[in-house]
């Protein structure tokens, strides 16, 4: 079975961001890496960067992914405010 | 004086963001309690808005990220392009997109993205200010 875009683009960013993290020297560490359709477009230093390169590879954002290399997307985030 | 100033609305503090579209054009106002207890330095995410915001701005999908306290449970976390033109502001932002937003206003401007500007009342009681920080 093949996976859908959004699958693989989402495998794709798990793996840099496991990489990322366990070793300090991998390309992808403290980078912004924007990912379309299952591959690598941008590494950069900025969101704003990944952002301009994903919109110029692929206009749909459904097709696309970015993730911050080095976070930790495990913790968890408290937000005092009441809505 | 900040550069951009803002009266409280309902009695808090608000900014104004402008969120550019995906099909281009003016963009959407949208108005955002400014809200240092939202998150923290190391958070992955910077605003809080409605998730139909950030996929109606052609926002590009990061990551789920995990919240407690006000909002409980797994969130997608989106990179959406954000503008406050009085400050000249205009940058990738990442947003985390929910189902609901705090009553009378569009979202939240959390601490991490607060704390890219010198913010505050500027002396005046009733209202609510950004200036840039000083170029270091």
């Amino acid at each position: 079975m093949i996976a859908s875009v959004p699958a693989s683009n989402r495998e794709l960013a798990e793996r840099i961001n496991a990489e990322a993290r366990r070793d300090p020297h991998s390309p992808y560490a403290g980078k912004f890496v924007g990912i379309a359709n299952g591959h690598v477009v941008a590494v950069a230093d900025s969101w704003r960067e990944v952002s301009r390169r994903l919109r110029q590879v692929e206009p749909d954002p459904g097709k696309c992914c970015c993730i911050e290399a080095s976070a930790d997307y495990d913790a968890v985030h408290e937000v005092w405010s009441v809505p | 004086m900040p550069l951009a100033e803002w009266s409280l609305y309902a009695d808090r503090p608000i900014l104004e963001i402008v969120l550019a579209l995906a099909a281009g054009g003016a963009g959407l106002s949208r108005h955002l309690v400014a809200d240092t207890g939202a998150g923290s330095r190391r958070d992955v995410f910077e605003l809080i808005l409605d998730e139909d915001d950030c996929l109606q701005c052609g926002g590009i999908p990061i990551h789920e990220v995990r919240l407690s306290g006000a909002y409980r449970g797994s969130f997608p976390v989106y990179l959406v392009d954000v503008r406050i033109p009085a400050l000249s502001f205009d940058d990738s932002v990442p947003v985390v997109g929910v189902s609901s937003v705090p009553r009378g206003s569009d979202g939240i401007a959390c601490f991490n993205f607060l704390r890219r500007f010198n913010y505050g009342n500027f002396g005046n009681p009733d209202g609510f200010g950004l200036d840039p920080l000083p170029q270091g």
